[in-house]
Order: structure tokens, then C-alpha cells, then sequence
């Protein structure tokens, strides 16, 4: 027989009691279970949907000129002192200390060729990169696999008449129309090949209309176009596509700039800062919900504690007769908290997570998942515990203070 | 020297929100011997339950003292009086008060959960006090399993667990019928005759009767009693005890 003792043999008589304070303290924890995991995932997606935006990091060559564009309508300037990236560059962004962090490097070589006899621009690309890249392109046909395969921008494929609308379609009825958006199963490739330069190149695929520059390009092997334009190595523009998740974008740039002190080094904060801020209302909106959630649990845990503490005072008032002492009151009735609040965090702890899961699917996109934290069980635990805690000790202690002799004579 | 001793004590209940107090107990002194049954009776009101929470160092006076084994109980602080009490008083309460959610054994281990003893220890000393009152074979039985007299006798067992110098008792057959009431009288006189200090409250002169000593209590003042009841030797004789 120890004080434990009689915790747990009060607990087994209240069954109902504990039942109702477990489940009052598992709906609290449950919600903030729910809601912390819910906002999680969002911002795991948040995160990799602004990820799929693209590059977050452009490395261009260091220029003294002015850009003189207006409106996307571009005037040719004059630039000083440019200093061409290379291929080392490259390789020198993947060497910086926060290399783990970036996703993509997707170095290009832009410039103008014939494509059929039509000047076109052409962007020189490690397609491996690229494609993790502009993860938005729908493409027709696939991916280049050759160092000769190209990929067409639409308005290329239909200047060069490679490829041709379904019958039918929209796209067959309004051909001539320059913002026509066509969606890539409504229109198929009928030209095998194109002549860029001098040279053959098979057509692996056409770009589905982006509404973007992509559209009047094509896209071919690095290599292969910096021999076209007789500029071995190296490269206009190096983009970068950083880990977003909590990434330090700025240290990021900084470390690039520190690498190749010749080139200018930007970082896109317009879409870091607004992820950043959608993430922030998230997980404010939660914190705040949970609380209240949380709020109310401890207010039901010190109403049916203060309820509990006059319902034994008979009982209280026997057992300082007999020789308990006041912390032994306390010890008594505090392990009977901790155990039903433990349970609580358990039961809201699985709540909670079941409860995430089932409402994943309708605030997400199909593929995300509730992570299993076990930073979380243990968080859920500890404040299901401090919640429980911290609410009964108002009543424990008003139990501990009961005057023996007024408690036996209340009977 | 005696065992107890209550010297000049008085208490006074002071109503909420009134300044003048209620006086319970005047001047009280007396004393009990090691070994000695007192009673204690007195009308309603008189002040029987109080004294009996002073004696339980449970109640401090308003004016007085009172020694047990020669510790002033109301010099001690709260946490040492709760210790006093595990150690040297064991009680009877009128409706027994047991926990319901404890089975017998448990409720005999009950003053013993505080005490630094092995549990093995425990449950050996809560089946010798079961076994003086007759419940040894219903250890395991819960106090809604056991009848009235039973359920008096286990809460005489609790009294006793922890060994205690006196035990106080607070009408122990107030609410139990003529038979069960003897079977619990009959439990506290055998403890008696092994030299049990016993302090009890009852309304009945029958059972006030078969004490050593019957003190009487009026409007919170002790009067003068006869010290020896001849209804004990009586009830010793007729083979009752």
C-alpha cells in the first residue's frame, strides 16, 4: 500500500470521471494535434509548391549596363565591363557550404540561331535540370535523351510546322489567334526533325503553350549550342532553386556571391516572402486556435477537479485524520492528474493524428502526407501533462488545506 | 505522569462575519492513563466532538494545551501534527468511513501507506490487526461485502494498524443496531484488557458503562462522575467480555 496506491484504485472507481477528463484533455490536445499537423503539411507544400515556382536565386554576369525594358518590351542597351560566366561557375554554386540546400542548379546559354531558317532564340540547358526545374512545362512527346534531341517552345513548333491541332479542337479552329492557350493533348507532333544552325536535331518534344518566353524558344543540349555559337563553356545565366523549407535564402546569396564575386547574385524575395508569410498566418492561426482549444480543456479539468476535491472531502478529511500529510494530499491527487492527463495527451496525441489525416485530403493536394513525429507525441504529452497540472493545482492544494476536523465533522 | 493530559483547554468558534465568538469549551482539564477506557458523554452540543478533535490533534484550542506521551501536539506544526497522528493515534469514526474503492486488507494498510515500511512489512501487520478482530479470512472481501458489525470491526482494524498508543473513537455504535453495537463494544474491550488506551464518544450509558471512566460533559465544561462503573465488572463477570 502506497499513496499510488490509492491513486490508482480512485481512478478504477471513477471510471466515468477519468473517462470525462481524458476525453476533455484528448479533444484539446487532439485539435492542437490536429491543427499543428494540418498546418505542417500545408506549409510542407507551400514550400515545395513555391519550390515548383522555380528558381528563387538568378546568377547572371556582372554588367554596369541599365536594363532598358518597359512593360516586357525589351530595347537593346549597351553593357560595360561584362564579365561571361562559365561552366566553373557552375560548378562553383554547387560548391558553396550550403549545397545540401539547393535543389537545382540549371545553368543556360542563351542566343540566336536558324531554326528552320527562322531566327530564333535558343537557350543551351543540362535538360536533367531544367526539367526538375520548370516542373510546370507539359510536354509533348519526351523528355531529350540524346545530346541532339531539342525541345520546342509552342509558337516555334507551329512556325516550324512540326507540330498540328487534333481535328476538332479548338486549337484547329482559332490558329491564327497569338494568345490561344492549347492545352498539350490538343495537338500532336508531325515533324521529326529540325535544322538548328547547320546541323539536324530530332524533335523530342514540344513544350504545352506556357503564355511565356519558353514559348518562341527552343531548348537544346549545353553543349551542343555553346558549339553552335561558338562560345565553349560558357554560359548567360545560372539559375537556382533553393530548398525552401526555413531556407536562409539571403546566407544562401551571400555564399554564391562569395564564390563567383563576379557575377550578380539575386534572390527572387518576392516568393520567399510570401511563402514565408502564408506559412506564418498558418501556423499562427493554429497556435492560436490551439490555445483557445487548450483553454478550454484546462478550465474542464479545474471545474471537475474543484468538483472532485468537494465530492472527497469526507475522504480527504479520513485520511488527514490517519496521519496524512498535506504533501501527501497533494501527491495523491497529482498522480491521479498526471496519469489522466498522460492518457489525454496519448488519446489526443492518435486523435489528432487520425483526425489530420482524414482532413488532409480536403485542404491539400493529393500526395501529401501527416508526417509521424515523435517530437510531436512527446509535445502533445508534456503539455497535456502542464496542462493538467497547472489547472488542478488551485484544487489540490484547496483539498491539501481542508481542516481535518471540519472535513470528518462535514460527515 | 499521565498519558494525556488536557490542560485548561477551551476552544471558541468564531461565526463568519461576526466578531463575537461561539464558546464550545471552557477550561477543560483531565487526564487519561496508559491503558485506561474513558468515555466521554454529554448532551448534544456540549462540546463532545470538538474535545475529541482537539484530543485527535486535529482542532487547535483556542487556550490550553495538551500533551500526549509528553509532546505538546499544538506546539508541533501542521506536518509534524499529521505525523503525530500517524503515529500515535489511531481513529473510529462514527460511520466508519471506509474507502469503498479499497478492499479490507487495504483499508487496514490505509495509516501505513505514509509510514517508510517494505510492503511485505505492511501487509503483515494489517493481517495481525484482521486477525485480532476476527476479519483475517476476509481480507480480500470490499467493505460492501461485509455486514454492519464487520464493516465496525475493520474500521477498529484501521485504528489499529499503525499501532497506536490511543485511539479515539467517535460513537462507534451510534448508527448500528443493539447486536452489532455489542460486537464492536465487545472488539474495543478486549483491546481494553490488553492494555489499549481507548478515548470514546458515545451517546449510550450502556456502552459508557462498561469504561473505566465516564466523563461527562456540559455547555463545554467537564462535571464531576463517579470514576468506576460497576455495569464493567458486571459485564466481565456475565462472560460477555
Amino acid at each position: 500500500m502506497r499513496i499510488s496506491t490509492i491513486a490508482f484504485a480512485n481512478l478504477r472507481r471513477r471510471k466515468g470521471k477519468a473517462f470525462f477528463l481524458v476525453s476533455g484533455i484528448g479533444i484539446g490536445i487532439g485539435t492542437a494535434v490536429a491543427l499543428l499537423s494540418l498546418s505542417g503539411s500545408l506549409r510542407e507544400e507551400i514550400g515545395s509548391q513555391m519550390d515548383r515556382f522555380g528558381a528563387n536565386i538568378v546568377v547572371t554576369p556582372h554588367s554596369d549596363s541599365l536594363a532598358l525594358d518597359y512593360g516586357g518590351v525589351s530595347v537593346a542597351g549597351v553593357s560595360f565591363d561584362q564579365h561571361q560566366l562559365s561552366n566553373d561557375d557552375a560548378a562553383g554554386v554547387r560548391r558553396i557550404p550550403y549545397r545540401k540546400r539547393l535543389s537545382v542548379v540549371a545553368p543556360k546559354l542563351l542566343g540566336t540561331v536558324d531554326v528552320d531558317g527562322r531566327r530564333t532564340l535558343v537557350a543551351g540547358v543540362d535538360f536533367a535540370s531544367e526539367l526538375r526545374l520548370k516542373k510546370w512545362w507539359r510536354l509533348v512527346g519526351r523528355a531529350p535523351e540524346s545530346a541532339t534531341d531539342v525541345l520546342l517552345g509552342y509558337d516555334v513548333a507551329r512556325a516550324v510546322s512540326a507540330i498540328e491541332p487534333f481535328p476538332g479542337t479548338s486549337a484547329d479552329a482559332d490558329k491564327s489567334s497569338a494568345h490561344h492557350s492549347a492545352a498539350p493533348e490538343e495537338f500532336r507532333i508531325t515533324k521529326e526533325r529540325v535544322t538548328i544552325g547547320s546541323r539536324e536535331h530530332r524533335i523530342a518534344g514540344v513544350i504545352g503553350q506556357t503564355g511565356g518566353p519558353e514559348d518562341r524558344m527552343v531548348f537544346a543540349q549545353l553543349s551542343q549550342v555553346q558549339d553552335l555559337l561558338g562560345r565553349p563553356g560558357q554560359l548567360s545565366v545560372i539559375e537556382v532553386s533553393a530548398l525552401c523549407k526555413d531556407c536562409p535564402v539571403e546566407d544562401i546569396v551571400t555564399q554564391i556571391r562569395k564564390e563567383l564575386p563576379h557575377a550578380n547574385v539575386s534572390a527572387i524575395q518576392q516568393s520567399v516572402r510570401a511563402r514565408a508569410e502564408a506559412v506564418d498566418r498558418l501556423s499562427r492561426f493554429s497556435l492560436v486556435v490551439s490555445a483557445v482549444v487548450l483553454a478550454i480543456g484546462a478550465l474542464m479539468v479545474f471545474t471537475t477537479m474543484m468538483s472532485a476535491v468537494v465530492e472527497r472531502t469526507k475522504e480527504i478529511g479520513v485520511l488527514r485524520a490517519i496521519g496524512f500529510r498535506r504533501t501527501h494530499i497533494i501527491k495523491g491527487l497529482m498522480i491521479e492528474v498526471v496519469i489522466i492527463s498522460a492518457a489525454g495527451g496519448i488519446v489526443g496525441w492518435l486523435a489528432g493524428l487520425l483526425a489530420s489525416r482524414l482532413a488532409l485530403p480536403y485542404f491539400t493536394e493529393a500526395g501529401a502526407q501527416i508526417e509521424l513525429r515523435v517530437s510531436l507525441a512527446v509535445l502533445a504529452i508534456a503539455i497535456a501533462m502542464l496542462t493538467g497540472i497547472v489547472s488542478s493545482v488551485y484544487p489540490v492544494i484547496r483539498a491539501s488545506r481542508l481542516d481535518p476536523s471540519e472535513a470528518v465533522r462535514y460527515v | 505522569m499521565a498519558f494525556v493530559a488536557v490542560e485548561n483547554i477551551s476552544k471558541t468558534y468564531n461565526d463568519q462575519g461576526s466578531r463575537i465568538g461561539v464558546p464550545v469549551l471552557r477550561d477543560v482539564s483531565a487526564e487519561i492513563g496508559e491503558g485506561e477506557f474513558v468515555c466521554l458523554m454529554g448532551p448534544s452540543g456540549s462540546g463532545k466532538s470538538t474535545l475529541l478533535t482537539i484530543l485527535g490533534a486535529m482542532n487547535h484550542p483556542s487556550q490550553g494545551r495538551l500533551v500526549i506521551d509528553g509532546i505538546d501536539v499544538y506546539a508541533l506544526s501542521d506536518e509534524r501534527r499529521a505525523d503525530f497522528r500517524a503515529q500515535y493515534l489511531g481513529f473510529v469514526f462514527q460511520q466508519h468511513h471506509l474507502m469503498p474503492y479499497l478492499n479490507a486488507i487495504e483499508n487496514v494498510m490505509l495509516p501505513l501507506a505514509t509510514l517508510p515500511l517494505a510492503a511485505i512489512e505492511k501487509r503483515r501487520r494489517a493481517l495481525e490487526v484482521l486477525e485480532k478482530v476476527g476479519l483475517a479470512k476476509k481480507w480480500s472481501r470490499m467493505p460492501n461485502q461485509l455486514s454492519g458489525g464487520e464493516q465496525g470491526r475493520l474500521a477498529i482494524a484501521r485504528a489499529l494498524a499503525n499501532e497506536p498508543p490511543l485511539v479515539l473513537a467517535d460513537e462507534p455504535t451510534g448508527t448500528l443496531d443493539t447486536k452489532t453495537g455489542d460486537e464492536i463494544m465487545k472488539v474495543l474491550l478486549d483491546l481494553s484488557a490488553r492494555g489499549q488506551t481507548i478515548f470514546m464518544v458515545t451517546h449510550n450509558p450502556a456502552n459508557a458503562a462498561l469504561a473505566h471512566r465516564v466523563l461527562y460533559l456540559r455547555d463545554g465544561e467537564l462535571e464531576p462522575t463517579p470514576g468506576v462503573v460497576e455495569a464493567r465488572s458486571e459485564y466481565c463477570r456475565s462472560g460477555r467480555g
